[in-house]
């Protein structure tokens, strides 16, 4: 029987680029001597809201390396299939290559074996990518922090949850972040949610000002953090209808009405 | 004991003759692309026959439903490694078919002391208009031909041949939408079992099958079986291209 006939049918993506030699295990590199770091490219700051359909998440399209800005127009926020978006902070490289894992992963799973993978699985699956990135993040390359929504069809909600780079999960109930600018921000969402009131609340376009305020907010007190004025940011939501794009006249909409 | 040429071509005799007596009662498979994707459709009594292959890949077909999960796993498993360690853009029905499966079952045919795949396979590609979506039909041998617009596999080749006139009517012209495909799939799909099951047909010819023929025996099928069908969706905005149809989105095209 041929080589393509042969299966471990277990649906686990990973098993299976293992089988074939396809998996790429990050490599311990010798330690390099402090003076010439590895400059990589990073992606900065990223913001999950709940809404009243679900999740809504917004990226700046900044990428940096150290204090280059490498390019102004990269794509933080993904989907991972029609039910489940991926925000993504810190190295570039490993976070793209995980993301094209996990969207095949998932794919891979409710293909063989003919029925979705569980959000838990799903979520296990995204801790156990972290996990295999560790060597590499030991270094100081390599790391990056995923923020996860997900429609609970099941519960009939949007979820958000959030991962330290060894892949710890934690759930998150009103919003999540991650990234340099993030940081910097971390107050301002509990003053929206102390004054404003739940995001679970707001409709599409109130939680799309709050995150461009965020984002702008995040600008002003990070270099790192592209903000909104000069490229738009990236906006996707996950709702019991699938992923919802938003469109870029929606945003400069929005946009002109902050900047007033 | 000295195995001879002649024991060779004999044991392939067999084998082609043990595998056409099986393939023969298999329930028909029809493809066909209209104007918002790719259809296959084909009636069943429980277990599922259409299958997703890839985001742009589905598949179907007759025979032994252990082999046909095979090749089903073995299409899935080449697809998604390729589309991962390169892009989804290298996966093409081309190369899942030609590359990965068609080796195989050539290999497990030729091995006389092994058994061989008892299939007729169906897959279908949807590309970004009707003219690019491409069928490979795939033979238990391992020969498969590629087709467009149509294709269809059967209890016998006789029967794929008058199921196809009957997807690409000649007094018709353009592509059909998913109702007309529909109508034509499921008419393909009775003229392929009437055409298995009915040895007087093939001196008859296809006149002797009137709209009244087809019509009845379809009704009659129906009482057994039930239409399974699925589409992959040039225009949908999910990441899934792939759907089963819902029993209410075919029954407007049956009788």
């Amino acid at each position: 029987m041929g080589e393509y006939l042969s299966s471990n049918r277990s649906g686990d993506f990973m098993a299976l680029l293992r089988a074939r030699g396809l998996w790429r295990e990050p490599e311990a590199v010798a330690a390099t001597p402090a003076h010439t770091p590895v400059q990589e490219v990073h992606g900065t700051t990223v913001i999950a809201l709940k809404y009243r359909e679900g999740v809504l998440n917004v990226g700046d399209r900044r990428a940096t390396a150290a204090n280059a800005i490498m390019y102004d127009r990269a794509e933080k926020i993904l989907p991972l299939d029609d039910y489940t978006l991926i925000a993504i902070a810190g190295s570039y490289a490993r976070a793209m290559e995980i993301v094209r894992y996990l969207q095949h992963s998932f794919k891979y799973y409710a293909r063989t074996q003919l029925q979705e993978m569980s959000l838990e699985g799903k979520l296990a699956e995204v801790s156990r990518a972290l996990a295999g990135n560790l060597s590499l993040a030991l270094q100081g390359i390599g790391l990056f922090i995923p923020v996860v929504s997900a429609y609970d069809l099941e519960r009939n909600e949007g979820r958000i949850f959030f991962y330290d780079g060894m892949g710890a999960r934690f759930e998150s109930v009103e919003f999540g972040a991650a990234g340099s600018g993030s940081e910097r921000i971390r107050g301002v969402f509990d003053y929206i949610l102390k004054t404003k009131g739940p995001f679970h609340e707001m409709t599409l376009e109130e939680a799309l000002r709050e995150c461009l305020l965020l984002l702008d907010i995040a600008a002003d007190l990070d270099s790192a953090t592209a903000g909104i004025e000069k490229v738009l940011p990236v906006a996707r939501a996950v709702t019991a209808d699938g992923i919802l794009n938003v469109s870029e006249e929606q945003l400069a909409e929005i946009k002109q009405s902050l900047m007033r | 004991m000295v195995y001879t040429p002649y024991d060779f071509n004999e044991s392939v005799r067999h084998r082609v003759e043990y595998i056409e007596e099986r393939l023969r009662d298999g329930s028909p498979v029809a493809g066909i692309s209209y104007d918002g994707g790719v259809l296959l459709l084909t009636l069943r009594r429980t277990q599922r026959k259409i299958f997703e292959i890839y985001d742009r890949l589905m598949f179907s077909g007759l025979g032994n439903g252990s082999d046909l999960e095979i090749i089903r796993v073995g299409a899935i498993d080449f697809a998604h490694q390729e589309g991962y360690a390169r892009s989804p853009d290298d996966v093409t029905i081309q190369r899942v078919v030609g590359f990965a499966i068609s080796p195989g079952i050539k290999r497990a045919f030729g091995d006389v002391l092994n058994a061989p795949f008892v299939v007729r396979a169906l897959f279908a590609e949807m590309g970004k208009a009707p003219e690019e979506d491409l069928f490979y039909t795939l033979n238990y041998d391992g020969e498969f031909v590629s087709l467009g617009w149509a294709a269809a596999v059967a209890g016998t080749p006789e029967a794929e041949e008058q199921m196809v006139r009957q997807l690409l009517p000649e007094d018709v012209d353009g592509v059909p939408d998913l109702h007309g495909a529909l109508r034509r799939a499921l008419r393909a799909w009775t003229v392929g079992r009437l055409w298995t099951m009915d040895a007087h047909l093939e001196e008859g010819g296809a006149e002797s099958l009137t709209d009244e023929r087809i019509e009845a025996f379809l009704r009659e099928q129906l009482e057994d079986l039930q239409v399974e069908a699925a589409i992959l969706d040039r225009f949908t905005r999910r990441e899934r291209k792939f759907r089963l149809l819902k029993e209410e989105e075919v029954r407007p095209a049956l009788p």
